[in-house]
């Protein structure tokens, strides 16, 4: 097992090199840098930013170096000295942007998965057991327009509807005075209101997905012989559903764990536009729109060090599980 | 637990059904919010406006005129007091109990009196103290509302119409009788944000230490050299004493003074860096190994001290910067903190400006700008009545909206817009012969603009907010242009459509960038209007960044975009946008680009010679240079006069009239106050 581990670890090391080079290469293959946006964001805007002032910005952005030399720096800088460069756009270290917003966004994305669990699995079981009832049928066609309407277009008609009826705008995590605030009870108060459109449109794709699965799982369980033998002996119905059909129909949801992970950090992007969410996935794209490709790169770069380790958690798990899996890689 | 179950599906069902009921209902309201995303940056800052400059300047040459005269010349109550009469000063109860010098010690001498804003536009109030006033802003580090309010140039065109220039960080100017010296005088007793005194000790380093050092400046500026062209001498700067201070050419330059006044919204910093402040960063009054520590900690490496100079001064473009925190500034309000959410400025205990009534402005004591992660958040914010004054990310389509929202607190304006709406280009030096045989003809391009139909433009695109522009001929006559290419020999193919000298069907491929909502539907009814002439038109929409890179390039055949061109008299005339590679040739004095024929030398021969006039010369200049690009056409400016909109609170007053221009509203922030 620890031989199957170290493997993996290692194999992750070229893993690694090989994304960074990747992301790296993809963020700068548009024409144009950061500086050529900011520049003509400026003239856009009437000012004329003499010649002079465009060579030293990219001198002092290190931008006249060659694609290779600014790689070689980033990466030297990561892995020397923890530091994963400047954003542009903020002027700050690239750390100090993402670190904060990563918290909102983990918070954000583990709450919904706890709602979409909280609300789809019973739906799920209640579905499976009363199949072709009349609630069945409702939430079935519920859960098919919930998987086939885009989250962002749900958000955008709620905030409209709530500012027809109220004329607040419900978007943002904080009002005003507790943008900026330091962490205090009133600010989690302030937020936890605020919290509930953006979980609930987060969450409803996938508690509609998750209520399809769940669904079909508890049905594939439910007609296997040891439930139908286990009622023919006079186990009590509530007892015959939980103890095994459901724990096995829950299944794909733990092995998926792994996956969540990157999920969890990335976020909905298009939602958190649309509500405008202090959330990582909005700072990416504008990251990615605008050049910023030391906050891109290092946003990216974490990403797929989540995934991977995800991977590899789950490729543990099961191995863990499945001996199987364990001596297929190696050859003890 | 059936019954808990029960319950629970009941309550969730109840949520779907409404959910997807909501779903049904809005395909409207999405797709109109969508169509908007690009607007970004049309409405912006930008250029001043327009016409010409009258007599003004040329009272300034007689003699060094008393700065009184000059600071009430347009002040809208008729017997105001002329500097040094105030003589009581106040202050905002912000600076209470913070330890500040008396007001009266913390003004200079030669204080400014606000306002400069024609009488027609504004009915001046003397405000009360206080608020905060709330923009919005879809750029990190960028807000064009809060950079228009705060910036402040070294002299002045009051309303932003460059019909005369006054003094405002400097005091005054004298221009010699042969426009190759201009004399400044500075305001004394004024000074920087953390209360040091402003002389020509900061111009002398400014120019000395920071234009003329190669290290920090590999490129003079263009507009500081005689002439503002490539092949005059860089500007001498002769130091007379403590406020006086003279800049010298070698050949006539009385133009510099618009371009310092509004030209490219130049601030003061141009000229006048915190020399006290800089100094500690510069290698000539400071030891390299000394700063070492803090080119470390700005996070460059070993003896980057140029990367470390550039990154401390804060140039006026820069004064929404997170890092502008605490550099000494002459701005109304100073950034006093900024993070990721929100950048709030506050009041200069040392602004140079007061009111009538002896009131240091500015009114209102702080700003706070918050960035959303989007354009449409900005609309969204507005109509919710969270914004105190949007003009950059206010759009004409979303005119209904505003108003329809009117009731929550602020109010939908329609002042001047201060560019023109879109004019269209085709590069006439893309590197093709065949293109370049026909739209190098002038009549063909006589052709194309009798081929547009501006009423429909105006109707359809700008709501009848527009008019027909008027420095190239407005008349619609597709016979007359069908005419004009015939006799080309533009002639049709079996299917009506022109074929090109190369026997090919002749295409004018548009790229456009959706900087602004209009460009997009508005090339589209141009390409219909051309087609009309049996000529081949197709359009592309193309990212921002890659159309910028297109152009700068000489990549692109035709596009769409704003220019400040009809409305200003040192406008830009987009040469860079109709012939890339003349215009290199021109702004290099030879030394790039190809030759361009002779009627275009003569152009930018009159340009050159407008843009160098003293202000009045310059007038009459520029209406030649109209002239010759009536005759010509080398580029299209079909409408001119497009209006945009403006947000304020309904609590602000000291607001312009409607016939000012948006831009010179904003200009003019510090006069806002809010009304009880």
């Amino acid at each position: 097992m620890i031989n199957y581990i170290s493997y993996r670890l290692l194999q992750l090391i070229p893993l690694l090199v090989a994304i960074s080079i990747i992301v790296f290469v993809i963020i700068q293959l548009p024409p144009g840098d950061f500086l050529t946006n900011y520049i003509q964001q400026l003239k856009l805007s009437g000012n004329d930013v003499s010649e002079s002032a465009i060579l030293n910005l990219k001198q002092q952005y290190g931008l006249d170096q060659s694609m290779i030399m600014q790689y070689i720096y980033w990466i030297k800088d990561i892995v020397l000295h923890g530091n994963m460069g400047r954003s542009f756009q903020f002027n700050m270290p690239v750390a100090d942007v993402i670190w904060p917003r990563l918290g909102l966004t983990v918070t954000i994305s583990l709450i919904s998965l706890v709602f979409v669990w909280l609300v789809a699995i019973p739906i799920g079981i209640y579905s499976a057991t009363h199949q072709y009832s009349i609630l069945d049928y409702v939430f079935t066609f519920i859960g098919f327009i919930g998987v086939a309407v885009p989250g962002f277009l749900i958000a955008l008609v709620l905030v409209y509807f709530i500012f027809i009826e109220t004329g607040v705008s419900v978007t943002g995590l904080f009002s005003q005075q507790y943008l900026d605030a330091p962490w205090s009870m009133a600010r989690v108060l302030d937020m936890l209101p605020r919290m509930i459109l953006p979980v609930i449109v987060i969450g409803m794709a996938s508690a509609a997905s998750l209520i399809r699965v769940t669904r079909g799982m508890l049905l594939d369980e439910l007609s296997k012989q040891y439930v139908i033998t286990a009622r023919a002996k006079g186990v009590s119905e509530g007892k015959l559903l939980f103890k095994y059909p459901v724990r096995m129909a829950i299944n794909p949801l733990i092995s998926t764990i792994g996956w969540t992970l990157p999920a969890l950090i990335s976020g909905e992007v298009i939602v958190s536009i649309v509500l405008n969410l202090q959330t990582t996935g909005p700072m990416l794209l504008k990251a990615l729109m605008t050049q910023d490709m030391y906050l891109c790169g290092s946003f990216i770069l974490i990403t797929s060090v989540i995934t991977v380790l995800g991977t590899l958690l789950s490729d543990i798990l099961l191995a863990a599980i499945d001996p199987r899996i364990r001596f297929g890689g190696v050859g003890e | 637990m059936k019954v808990k179950r029960r319950f629970l599906a009941a309550v969730l069902v109840t949520a779907l059904i409404l959910t997807a009921a909501l779903t049904g209902c809005d395909s409207g309201s999405n797709s109109g919010s969508k169509s908007n995303t690009a607007n970004n940056s049309k409405n912006d800052a930008n250029k001043p406006a327009t016409t010409d400059t009258t007599n003004n300047a040329s009272t300034n040459d007689a003699a060094t005129n008393d700065a009184s005269t000059n600071n009430t010349t347009n002040n809208t109550t008729t017997d105001k007091p002329a500097d040094g009469q105030i003589s009581e000063f106040h202050q905002s109860s912000y600076f209470d109990g913070k330890n500040l010098p008396d007001v009266k010690d913390r003004l200079p001498a030669d204080y400014k009196i606000t306002n400069e804003m024609n009488e027609d536009q504004l009915k001046y109030e003397v405000g009360t103290y206080g608020g905060t006033l709330r923009t919005v802003t879809s750029v990190a580090n960028w807000d064009a509302d809060v950079f228009v309010m705060d910036n402040e140039p070294l002299l002045n065109t009051p309303s932003i119409l460059g019909e005369k220039i006054t003094g405002n960080v400097l005091k005054d100017y004298l221009l010699s009788d042969d426009q190759k010296s201009i004399s400044f005088q500075m305001r004394q007793g004024l000074k920087w944000s953390d209360g040091v005194p402003v002389t020509t000790e900061d111009v002398r380093f400014t120019v000395e230490d920071v234009l003329n050092n190669p290290e920090l400046t590999p490129i003079f500026p263009l507009y500081l050299r005689s002439g503002g062209v490539a092949e005059g001498a860089p500007m001498k700067l002769e130091v007379i004493d403590d406020y006086n201070f003279k800049l010298t050419f070698d050949r006539p330059y009385g133009g510099l003074l618009i371009r310092l006044a509004i030209q490219g919204w130049r601030g003061y910093t141009e000229l006048l860096k915190p020399a006290h402040y800089l100094k500690q960063f510069h290698k000539k009054y400071t030891p390299l190994a000394d700063m070492e520590p803090a080119i470390k900690a700005a996070g460059f490496k070993k003896g980057e001290w140029v990367n470390l100079f550039n990154y401390k001064d804060i140039t006026n473009w820069k004064l929404n910067h997170s890092e502008a925190v605490g550099f000494p500034v002459l701005y109304p309000w100073m950034v006093t903190k900024a993070t990721k959410s929100v950048t709030t400025y506050e009041r200069n205990p040392y602004y140079f400006k007061v009111d009538t009534a002896g009131n240091q402005l500015p009114y209102i004591d702080k700003i706070e700008s918050t960035l959303v992660n989007d354009i449409e958040m900005v609309s969204l914010k507005t109509i919710a009545g969270e914004v105190d004054f949007s003009r950059e990310s206010a759009a004409l389509v979303k005119m209904p909206l505003y108003k329809e929202n009117e009731k929550n607190g602020y109010k939908a304006l329609l002042n001047n817009m201060h560019v023109t709406p879109t004019d269209l280009f085709l590069n006439l030096t893309y590197d093709n012969p065949n293109w370049q045989k026909v739209v190098q003809d002038v009549r063909f391009r006589k052709a194309l603009n009798m081929a547009i139909n501006r009423q429909e433009l105006i109707d359809t695109i700008y709501y009848g907010f527009a008019q027909p522009g008027s420095i190239e001929d407005p008349t619609f006559d597709l016979d007359e242009a069908g005419k004009l290419l015939d006799d080309m020999g533009l002639k049709k193919d079996a299917n009506g459509k022109r074929l090109g000298p190369d026997g090919k069907v002749f295409t004018i491929p548009f790229e456009v960038g959706a900087q602004a909502p209009d460009i997009v539907p508005y090339t589209q009814l141009i390409a219909e209007m051309w087609r009309a002439l049996g000529l081949n038109v197709t359009m592309k929409t193309i990212d921002q960044t890659l159309w910028g890179t297109r152009l700068a390039a000489n990549d692109i055949q035709a596009t769409v975009i704003w220019t400040h061109t009809p409305l200003w008299y040192m406008g830009d005339w987009g040469q860079a946008n109709w012939a890339p590679v003349w215009d290199q040739w021109h702004s290099s004095s030879g030394k790039n680009g190809k030759e361009p024929p002779e009627d275009v030398k003569k152009f930018y021969a009159k340009i050159d010679e407008a843009m160098a006039a003293k202000p009045d010369d310059a007038k009459r200049l520029i209406e030649e240079v109209k002239q010759m690009m009536k005759d010509n056409v080398y580029y299209f400016i079909p409408l001119s006069d497009v209006k945009q909109p403006l947000i304020v609170s309904d609590k602000l007053h000291n607001i312009p009239a409607d016939s000012s221009f948006a831009i010179a509203t904003d200009f003019s922030g510090e006069q806002f106050f809010f009304g009880k």
